[in-house]
Order: structure tokens, then sequence, then C-alpha cells
């Protein structure tokens, strides 16, 4: 969430420059702060509910969750969490108080002390704030008032901090603008918070204070809004004027070095071409370039080759993999909650990822594919349920499309179908998280903590999402189709569920036209005329529903409710959609987004670089949301292309672009690169223009599918999305032990190395090496292996202890029998498939090896370089590997050895 | 953070900031001087923790806090039974546990206010409230890297993996997680960590050799990037559980008796109760179990009393008397909890209870701990403390004080923030032997 940079010494720098902040617009009245209103004791003023006493009562801490913000309410005092409630929150507060004698009040009494207060003395007598509730007591402690101004902006001066140097303090002044044009002044009332303390501390008047070096925000909290002030304090004295003359040939390079240039860091310089190669590779499509491809890149002179490889990536199958994958993330593709989906188990996942592969293939622009998804209902345009049912019955069909054909439908409605999704409630957090970048669950029950929204923009916006039903079986107008097709098979009278499930399962795989499941949606009927406002869970779908932060829709207007949903999604003032989706591919290329967490879009976590986030947002939509013109324009960035060696300025930048940040490769791409370096140089070539049996392609992820894939183990132990929370954060790249573990030893990537199709069998032919194997061949089911061979494994050794005492004690008839034993336990391993360690180890390697006197290893060297790390070593490198494998025994065992200690460097296991 | 106000109206920076001018006459030097030196204490009787986690929420009231004189909105439907304390008791469904509560210290009355999952998770797994600038390291993390325990193990194992984070001390404190759960009286091993393949010691001795040569591309940025020092950390631990055979039978239940693996049951938290027993018996110094299914909102009784509490019972009771069989209770700290209990009044209309951190259970037992003693209790209704009451930062205290870890000691972040291990706990004096 927040930008930090360290500590850098600033001896001898010292003077107080203060940002020329954006002056509030010149206003001819603005209200003096409460503060100074309710000085005295006097104040004729009545203060106001919503503008002066929730504020106050949430600077107090009241509503906090501790106290009485708790659900439970301390001491029976109930306020709404974080303010908001406002009727509920004057009810509460109403029995609170003593109009007549209004110093007897138990609210003033409670937070004056004059009484026992689990909550300690929150007022002080005297001060403005007591004279500000004494006052609204006094008038009759009155309600919110009918048709309120709403709180157009709040006003925070100066709009941006520059410190220099620790200690130095700056006040904030915050102005609210009312939709009555009315203003005033609510510093004293407003909240604050610091997003990080070290660099820059804010008291509750609004003071800030300069800690050490870096940059953060400042936020102000006032009614619905939320303002986040930057605080910079460079870490170099190379900032400002200071700063030295450097390259920004994109309007990106421009944005981010405006940035560093305030925070006085330098950018690293160009990563060369073989790092550029390699880190565009894998970012784009997830594949490591071939040697040929390395060898043809360096040896490349023209100018532009950078340019072109990136157009030359960006049509490639590895990039619809991934970016199909990403999508599949953030839509939430996920098996487990599919379950009856479809007729055919795991065919819904398959599905729904060749539905987005295809669009991504067409590069179909962004919103249209967001559209199909938004938008989905079963059947296509005019299609009957009769038709519906017969064209996707096809696709289950043993000589049928497949789920291929599933691409070709209008609409995903899966996204509608599975299991996460079916309350409003789901629906609304689940759309938020994966269009709006948002995570807006908190205000399903209270005004959310770190945004504008209110529980009522919550339930409000949720009446978008009550139209679309995802049922078992048909629309309700299709019923007697959906019963006439289902009694048309034998046995299935009276039969629901699973049962029926299972009977229309077997009969559309031998080629039946069977009765599908249908997501359909449902219209809105007209407002009723004496019915103010939708209550909810009155009737299903609400008359009305209200866009968040935007106006009230008439849904009865709307064939499709969703349609105005769709339509805010993709206009260009919509203030989260854009962002959204370019935050997280800005974030798949630097390790973190503009925002960070990348999918937590808030007010209280601003941008690192605001400007950048609007530039690329804006272009996305001016660019008719074409995905890749977002690739491209990042990709030719300066600011992409950085190395990741740092310079003295940059060392500890891990946030404002200033280099390449080295990160842990995702889970597919990390067991796909082990195959792809292990594999023979044809097999390997395959990897650029083939996806096939590839990690990066699956389709579907969950808990409960493990172990249909090889690659399932590796894909966990690397943490590849489980798709199940609404978080992007279901994906993990953090390293640990055991991800060490698996490639230095596990049995399955250690059988990579002597794969009949890998690199070494190919090496050892061509120079006619005799070749032992170093691993037990894997058929592909490596676990349950595993497990199996533990089993065998635990067994024989038990046998062979107690033989080991049985030959020690003499007793010959139980040796006789316990040898016999192990031979059947043996002889079941064998027919099991499952190879077990034998009685005496055998030799490891064979005496015979004879090793050719003109072996060129260089060669060999440069290879396993180039296949791995996509580079040629260095000369010591080079000495190092050349002696290595010239002390083996076995040549072969040498050059394997090189090519798994390649494997297991940082380097290979990172982009950087 | 001023924004996030405690109760007693002030938040922690206040309160330094009004120590150093006011009434207690503490300064910031002298409030410093309070963080000890020295962090380890390497005399205390806590050598190894085995830290179960009951992920979701177990319900106090129908656990270990049962109120059977509540009025019905509150009661419950199970019954209380005496326990080998006198005058002590707790659920009917956990009558093994009740004949080995002389083994740990029952308490009652741990009070927090954050009622969600992933934050009360990370409160109890810290012992420090969550702040949104600072992830906070898990007890692994701290007690791993003051006490690292034998190169030839991983130091912290996750079963099969864990809510603690390794936070600002950096991933390499992180835990190797089993990513699988073991099954009673079936063989175990966890991918990997056995040489395979027809390798010898030589062989992969001379590999790791050559590995170390050529892994030197990012050593000079290496300690400023939490990846790559991480990473190389790894690389380190890898090697040595490797080659050693250690591991391989550390890890290996199946080679338990039938009779010492009944005493954990059939269950999955029992398996994996006897492996961590089997685990901090090689030398591993922390390991964590996580267990879920305890977030009964719905169905609260049935899924209590037909799943939840018989495994927890014979779980519980098995590591609790194994430990203490192997003669191993006396240096393993045992430490039980989820991460709040659950709403004292009955939700009707889901027949459950939901997430409730004013008033929850903890278990602290072994390596040190008391046992046979329950500390604290709650009001009637087990809605409240009935007095004080207990934090979790004051367990966490009290636990790392027991692993002879300080933990008033300061470490500092990436950022040089200067930050105690927990930072607002106070020792409970009656828990220590």
């Amino acid at each position: 969430m927040i930008s930090r940079i360290l500590r850098v010494s600033l001896a001898g720098f010292t003077g107080l420059v203060m940002m020329a902040a954006a002056q509030a617009q010149q206003s001819p009245v603005v209200a003096a702060s409460a503060a100074s209103r309710f000085a005295g004791a006097d104040a004729a003023e009545v203060p106001d509910f919503q503008k002066h006493i929730v504020p106050l009562l949430g600077k107090l801490g009241c509503n906090g969750r501790a106290c009485h913000g708790s659900f439970q309410g301390r001491g029976g005092f109930r306020l709404s969490l974080f303010g908001y409630d406002f009727a509920n929150d004057h009810g509460e507060l109403y029995g609170r108080v003593d109009t007549e004698t209004a110093g007897d009040s138990l609210i003033l009494q409670k937070a004056l002390m004059q009484i026992p207060h689990e909550g300690g003395q929150r007022l002080k007598p005297g001060s403005w704030e007591h004279h500000l509730v004494l006052r609204w007591v006094q008038a009759g402690a009155p309600a919110r008032v009918e048709n309120p101004a709403t709180l157009t902006r709040l006003e925070v001066t100066p709009s941006e901090i520059l410190f220099t140097a620790e200690g130095q303090q700056q006040p904030l002044q915050a102005i609210a603008v009312w939709s009555d044009g009315s203003r005033e002044d609510v510093t004293t009332l407003c909240r604050f918070q610091t997003n990080d303390d070290q660099i820059a501390d804010i008291s509750k008047e609004g003071l800030v204070s300069a800690g050490s070096p870096g940059d953060t925000h400042v936020v102000a909290f006032y009614d619905s809004a939320v303002v986040p002030i930057p605080v910079i304090r460079p870490v170099t004295p190379q900032y400002g004027e200071n700063y030295p003359q450097v390259a920004a040939t994109t309007k990106i390079d421009e944005l981010v070095v405006q940035k560093l240039r305030k925070i006085g860091v330098v950018q690293s310089d160009l990563c060369n071409d073989a790092e550029f190669l390699r880190r565009v590779s894998l970012d784009v499509t997830g594949t490591l370039p071939t040697t040929a491809e390395v060898r043809e890149f360096l040896a490349d002179t023209t100018a532009d080759k950078r340019r072109r490889k990136i157009d030359e990536l960006l049509e490639r199958p590895g990039y619809v993999a991934w970016w199909t994958t990403k999508l599949c993330d953030f839509t939430g593709n996920s098996d487990d909650k599919l379950n009856n989906v479809t007729p055919v188990q795991a065919e819904a996942s398959k599905q729904w990822y060749a539905w987005i592969e295809k669009r991504v293939r067409e590069n179909v622009s962004y919103d249209k594919i967001v559209e199909g998804i938004v938008l989905a209902i079963s059947r296509n345009e005019g299609e009957s349920y009769e038709d519906y049912c017969a064209n996707v019955s096809k696709l289950y069909h043993k000589d049928g499309p497949g789920a291929a054909g599933y691409a070709d439908r209008q609409g995903l409605a899966h996204f509608w179908a599975r299991q996460n999704f079916q309350t409003s409630e789901d629906r609304v957090i689940g759309f938020a998280y994966t269009f709006l970048g948002t995570r807006i669950q908190c205000a399903q029950c209270h005004k959310h903590p770190f945004d504008q929204w209110t529980q009522d923009d919550f339930q409000q916006f949720e009446g978008f999402f009550r139209g679309t039903v995802g049922r078992q079986n048909s629309r309700p107008d299709a019923k007697a189709d959906y019963e006439k097709m289902v009694a048309g098979f034998e046995g299935t009278a009276g039969l629901k569920g699973n049962d029926l499930r299972r009977i229309l399962a077997e009969q559309v795989q031998k080629g039946a036209t069977i009765p599908l499941a249908e997501v359909y949606t449902v219209k809105a009927q007209p407002p009723r005329r004496n019915n103010r406002t939708p209550r909810r869970n009155n009737s299903p779908i609400p008359a009305t529903a209200k866009l968040l932060a935007g106006p009230v829709i008439d849904l009865s207007q709307h064939e499709d409710i969703r349609q105005p949903l769709m339509d805010w999604l993709r206009s260009p003032e919509n203030p989260l959609f854009a962002k959204a989706f370019v935050n997280r591919v800005w974030a798949s290329y630097f390790n973190v987004g503009i925002v960070q967490p990348a999918d937590d879009l808030n007010l209280a976590n601003p941008p690192v670089n605001a400007p950048l986030l609007d530039y690329l947002a804006r272009g996305f939509i001016e660019n008719g949301f074409d995905m890749k013109w977002l690739h491209r324009e990042i990709l030719n960035s300066r600011t992409y292309q950085l190395s990741w060696i740092p310079n003295s300025t940059n060392r500890l930048d891990e946030r404002n672009f200033s280099r390449a940040v080295p990160r842990r490769l995702p889970a597919e791409v990390a067991w796909d690169i082990m195959v792809q370096a292990t594999l023979n140089t044809s097999k390997n070539t395959e990897f650029v223009s083939s996806v096939d049996k590839r990690a990066l392609s699956i389709p579907g992820a969950g808990l409960r599918q493990r172990n249909r894939n090889p690659a399932d183990y590796a894909l966990t132990v690397f943490g590849r999305s489980i798709r199940e929370s609404n978080c992007d954060c279901d994906r993990t790249e953090e390293p640990s032990l055991l991800q060490t573990i698996f490639v230095r030893n596990d049995a399955q990537v250690l059988s990579l190395l002597d794969s009949g199709d890998g690199w070494l069998r190919e090496v050892a032919e061509k120079h006619q090496l005799n070749f032992q194997p170093r691993s037990t061949p894997d058929g592909g089911n490596a676990q349950q292996k595993a497990q199996a061979k533990a089993r065998f494994e635990t067994q024989l050794q038990r046998l062979r202890e107690r033989l080991d005492t049985a030959q020690k004690n003499g007793a010959e008839r139980q040796v006789v029998a316990l040898k016999a034993q192990l031979k059947k336990l043996r002889e079941q391993a064998r027919t099991q498939g499952v190879e077990i360690s034998q009685d005496v180890e055998p030799e490891p390697v064979a005496a015979t090896i004879t090793v050719p006197a003109n072996l060129n290893t260089e060669e060999i060297i440069a290879d396993a370089y180039l296949r791995s790390l996509s580079r040629l070593p260095t000369t010591d490198e080079m000495q190092t590997s050349k002696t290595f494998i010239a002390e083996s025994k076995d040549p072969v065992e040498g050059i394997r050895a090189v090519l798994w200690a390649l494997m297991n460097t940082r380097e290979f296991m990172v982009n950087h | 953070m001023a924004f996030f106000q405690n109760c007693d109206g002030v938040g922690r920076r206040e309160v330094l900031k009004a120590g150093a001018f006011g009434a207690t006459g503490l300064t910031m030097a002298s409030y410093s001087q309070l963080a000890a030196a020295s962090v380890v204490n390497p005399n205390a009787k806590g050598k190894a923790a085995i830290f179960v986690n009951l992920n979701g929420g177990p319900s106090h009231m129908d656990t270990f806090d049962l109120k059977p004189d509540a009025p019905a909105e509150y009661r419950g439907e199970f019954n209380p039974i005496q326990t080998c304390l006198p005058g002590v008791m707790i659920s009917e469904h956990l009558p093994k546990i009740a004949g080995c509560m002389d083994k740990f210290t029952l308490l009652r009355g741990v009070s927090h206010s954050v009622a969600a999952h992933e934050l009360g998770t990370k409160y109890v797994n810290t012992g420090n409230r969550p702040l949104p600038s600072l992830e906070f390291p898990g007890y692994g993390a701290v007690i791993t890297k003051e006490r690292p325990g034998i190169p030839e193990l991983p130091p912290y194992v996750a079963i099969p993996n864990s809510a603690q984070r390794p936070g600002y001390l950096g991933v390499k404190y992180a835990p190797m997680n089993t990513t699988s759960t073991p099954q009673i009286g079936q063989p175990y091993r966890v991918r990997g960590i056995t040489m395979s393949g027809g390798l010898t010691i030589d062989d992969i001795e001379r590999r790791r050799g050559l590995l170390s040569q050529l892994d030197r591309t990012f050593s000079d940025v290496e300690k400023d990037s939490q990846l790559l020092d991480g990473m190389d950390e790894f690389g380190q631990q890898a090697h040595t559980v490797i080659t050693s055979t250690k591991a391989r039978e550390a890890f290996d239940i199946g080679k338990e008796s039938p009779e010492f693996s009944k005493l954990f049951g059939g269950s999955q938290l029992g398996a994996s109760c006897l492996l961590a027993l089997r685990l901090v018996e090689s030398g591993v110094r922390f390991v964590t179990v996580t267990n879920g299914g305890w977030d009964t909102h719905r169905d609260n009784w049935t899924t209590l009393k037909t799943r939840q509490l018989p495994a927890l019972d014979e779980a519980l009771s098995g590591l609790f008397t194994g430990l203490a069989a192997r003669g191993l209770l006396e240096s393993t700290v045992v430490y039980v909890t989820g991460e709040f209990g659950r709403t004292p009044k009955i939700n009707q209309e889901r027949v459950g209870r939901d997430h409730y951190p004013r008033n929850m259970f903890m278990i602290l037992g072994g390596g040190g701990i008391k046992g046979g003693q329950v500390l604290g209790e709650s009001d009637e209704t087990a809605s409240m403390p009935k007095h004080d009451g207990f934090s979790p930062d004051d367990v966490a205290a009290s636990f790392y004080h027991t692993m002879g870890i300080n933990h008033t000691f300061e470490y500092h972040t990436s950022t040089g923030r200067p930050v105690m291990i927990v930072r607002d706990g106070k020792l409970i004096p009656q828990l220590f032997v």
C-alpha cells in the first residue's frame, strides 16, 4: 500500500520548499471552522447533524469498531460503524440527550467523564467540541435535515507536500463544498490518517510532520469524502532543479521521471539486449526464447529490434494463453465453483477458458469481452430453448467440437452460474473485484472506512444484480419444453438433482440433445407511485438501482437491467473500469501496480503516480480498450526496459519504477520453463509456436481438482491462483523452501533432465557419449507413485529390520520366511510399476565410460546457458563449468549437473 | 496510526508521546532502555513449539467456556462435564481433553476487537493488532530467527500450510509447507526431501559446489531484496534437508507404532498433531498445524458434535499425553487458538453463532507453562471477561517468554523502523511454572 524509500543521508542539505499547492478556488463565502465558531459557549448557530455532529463523533472515535461502532455497541449504545447511517445514529443519540437541561445529557456526561465512561474522556470541558455538542442538544438535537445538500467535494490544501528535513511541519486545511454552494472550513472536523508514519505523521488537527525520507500519503476523511495528499521528502539532494538530465523516450517515461525528480531518484540504465529478450519473452508469452532466437537477437544491429520483438511476441500463442489465464484469474474460472454447471464435469472451466481465449486471440477489445460477460445469458440471440439445448448439447458429444465450440457462443454465462456468484451481495463483491479492482465488501455492512462507499451505495447498486438467474433448469416460459425433453429419456420420471443429471450426462455424451440449465434475466417492474423507496427483499428486482457515484437508473426501462451497468462500465467517465485493468497489466510487468495491491483501488490507497495511471487509463479508453495498445505502450517504454542493476539513488526503491525489480516467475511459467529448458532443440522450439500441454493453458483451477495434470504439484508449490476469494492474492509469487527443494531434488524435476526428449540425450548422441540416467522415469503421475513407493519402502524397511534381527539371532526359519515376504513385496511393486530401492545400492556410475578426446564442452555449455538463462556465459562461468565437466568421471553427469545448477540459480527462477 | 484508536481513547503512539512529558516520567530514552538488549534466554524451558490454529473461530461457549445457567438464547445444546481438575467443567464432547487438563493452562476471557477472519487470524498469529502499513511476523518466524534449530531439518514446518507470515522479517523465515496432510497409519513424506534417482551424496555435494559458483549474478544486490535473500537462505536449507536422512525419518508418521498413533484418533487433525510431535522430537523448532471448519454460522451444534469436536478431542489429548509420554512436554510449548470466539447470543435463524472477538478461549501448555489450571473468567453469558481479561498480546508475550524470547526486543524493519516483537503485551505471571 505504501511506497517507501530508505533513509539516505541528507547531510548539509536543509531548507524548506513547500510545493505551490493548488489553491482552492476563490469563493466569496467560506464559513470559518467550527472550532472558532464554537470557541465560546454562547454561539447562536445550531450545529448540523450531518455536517458537524456525525463527523465529530468520527473524529472523537465514538463510532469506531472497538467502541460504539461495533455491532454489539458498547454499553447498549450502537452507532453505525464509521457513520453515515443518519437515521440510526440520530435515534441512538436522541435517546441519550436531555433537551431541557442539556448539560444532563448522557452523551455529554459520558464524554466529559462526569460519570464513568469506559472509553475515557472524549470531550474537554469548555472546548469547542463540548460547546458544539451542547449547542446541538440545547437546540433540540435536530436530526439530519430534509432533502439535505450532498457533499460535492472536499478541497484539501496544500494538494502536495514536499519536505526536506525531519521535523518540518505543514498544516492542512480542508474546505467542504456542498451541493447548495455553501462552503465551510472543516479542518477540525476531519479525521486524518497517514499511510506511513515513518515518513509523515499527522496530528488530529491536520498538522503534518516530516519523518524519514521517502514518499507516502496523508489522508483526510470527512463525510463521504476521502482525500489523499502526497507527502514527499527526497531521498537524495538530486531533486527538483538539481535533478540530472535524463532520458525519457515515451510519455510513460516522462511521467515516471516527473515523480522521480521530486523524490530525488534517478533511473537505472537500460538493460542489455539479452536481459530484454528474456524479460519480455517471459512476461508476454510465459516462454523462454530459444537459443537460436537469442543469438539472432543479439546479432541484430537494427535500431528498432526491441519494438519489432514486442510486436512479434504479442502475436504468439503464449501471449494469448497467458492473458487468457490472467483473465480467468480475474473473472474466477474455478472448477470448485462450477460443479454441475455443465452436464459433464470440468467442461465448464474449459468452456470458460475457450471463450476468453478466442477473444484474446482475436484481440477483441476489453470492453467487448466484458460486455459478453456482464450481459451474458445462456441463449444466443433469437435462440429458442430447444435450439439452445441442441446447439450446446453438441459440445458434449463424443465427436463434437468440444469445449472449443463454446467460444462461439455470444455470452460467458458461466460467470453468472458459478456457485460463489448466486446472491446479489456476492455478485456486487465479485463484480467490483473483477471489473473495478475494488474491495467493496466493507460497505455491505457499514460505511467503507477507506473509501467513499456507504452501505446505501452498496444496497442501491445491488439492484443491478437481482435480475439474473442461474438455475439448474430452463427459463420459466420454457418449462414445458424442459419437462418434455426430460420425459423423453427413459427412467427419468420423478428424478431430480444428481440422479437426473447423471442420466442426462450419459445421454448427452452418447449424442443426444438434453435439456440444459440456463442463465437468464428477469425484467424489472415499473416503480409504483406510492412506493417512495424500493424496499430490499420485497420483490426480487427493485424498480431502480443506483450506479456507484452515479445516477439512479429506472430499471423498468431496460430489457436487460444489466445494460445500464455495462454502459456505465465502458463510459469514459467511469472512474475505475479502465484503471483497474491498466493497473493489473502494469503490475504484471513491474512486480507492483501503480496502485498496490493491484486489486485494491480505493481513495485512501492512492496511486504512487496518479498522472501515470490517468494517462494509461485515458489512452486505453481512447484506443477503444485495445489490450495490445496497452501492452505495446508499456513494453516500449524505457521504464520497462531498465536494468535491474541499481545506482546510488534507487537501490532501495521498489515502488517508483526507477529500475527493474527481480520477481519470481508465476507458477505456470516457472514449471513450463523448467520443462522447456530441459527439452531437446526441436521440442524446445515448439514451445514458441504452441501451448499444447502447457501449464500456461490449463483452463480451470481450484483446490479440489488437483492431480489431473502432471504439473499440479508444482503449481501448488509455486502458488498458482486458486480463483476462489475475489482477490488477486489467490496467486502467490513468493519463494519458499519447498519450491527450492522441488527444483533441486524432486524426482519429477530430475527426470526432466534425463527425458527421452531431453536435451541431455541429444547432446550425448551428438557427441557419442554414454548416457547413464540419474533419475527414475516419470510417468506423469509422480505424486501417486511417490506415495505408493513410500508405502512399499516403509514395508520393505520393516521387513529388512526384522530380517536383520532374525539373522542376528540365527532364527533361520524366520529368515527364510522373511526373505520370501521381501521377494513377494518386490514383485507386487514391480507389477504396480513402482520402482523401489534394492537391498544393495547399485553402483551409481558404470565403469565403462569413455570420454572422446575432442569433446568441445564450450559449445555445450554455451547452449546450456542460452536455453536456461537466455544469455552466454561470462568467461568465469565458462571456465567454472568447463572445469567441472572435465573433472566429472562421467561427462554426461557433468553436463547434466551444469544444466541442473543453472535451473537452480536465482537468475533462472526470477524475471529480472 | 491515530486512525485506529482504542477504547481507552489513545493510540499507542500517543502513549509514547505522552510518556515523554507526562506523569509517568518516562522519557523516550528510558523507554527504549526497557526494550532489553538481549533477545534470547537460552535457559528458558520452552525449546520448541506446536501452534494449533483452529481456523474460523471455534465457539468458546460450546467447548471450553460453557454457561449452563445462561438464558436459553445464549446457552446452546451441550452440557458441561467434570474434568480432572476439581470444579472445572468443559463440553461433554471433549471427554478425553477433560481427562488431561492437568497438562495445560486453559485461558478464559481472552478478548480483542477484530472480528474479521483475516485480520483476527493475523492478530492471534503475531500477538500484534494488525496495521495497514506494516506486516508483523508470525511466532514461527521470530522463534526460528532467534533459535534456528538443527541444520538437517527445516526449522519451521507448517502442516499443511500456515496463516503465519514472516512479515517484515522477510520471506526467508517463512515455514516449509507440507502442502498435504498425513493419515494415521500411513507412511508419509514430503516430496523432494529425500535423495533419489541414483544420486550419491558425492554427486549432490559436487552439484552444490557448482551451483554456488554459478549463482552469483545477484550477489551485489541480494541483501536489498527480500526475494533474492530469501531464495539464498532456502537454497542452504534445502541442501541440508535433502542430504540428511533425518528429514525423511522425521516426516514419516507411518513409523509410529499403531498403539501410539491410536492416541491421536483417526482425523487429519490428529495425524497432523502426531506429525508435529515427531518433527519436534527430531529437532524442528516450530510447527504449525492448521485445522479448519470452525466458522459455524450455521448448524453450530451439529457440526461441532459430529465433526469438529470428536477430532479435536482425540487430537489434542493425543498431543498432550503423547508429548508427556515421550518426555517432550517439559520442553515443548503447545499453543491452541482460533482467531476469535463466537457470539454468545445464538443466531436463531441459522442455528449458529457468528464472529465474536470480545471473549474467547486459548490453550497454552508445556515448555514451562503450568498445567492443571484455568486462568481468567468470563461473565454470566460468556460475553465479556469478568475481570480484566487477557489480550492476544498478553498471551503472545507470555508465549515468547517461556520460549526464551524477550518480547520487548526491538527489531528494525527494512526501512529502519524500530518495532518491538510484541508491541503491547504484558506477561501473565500465573502461567509459568
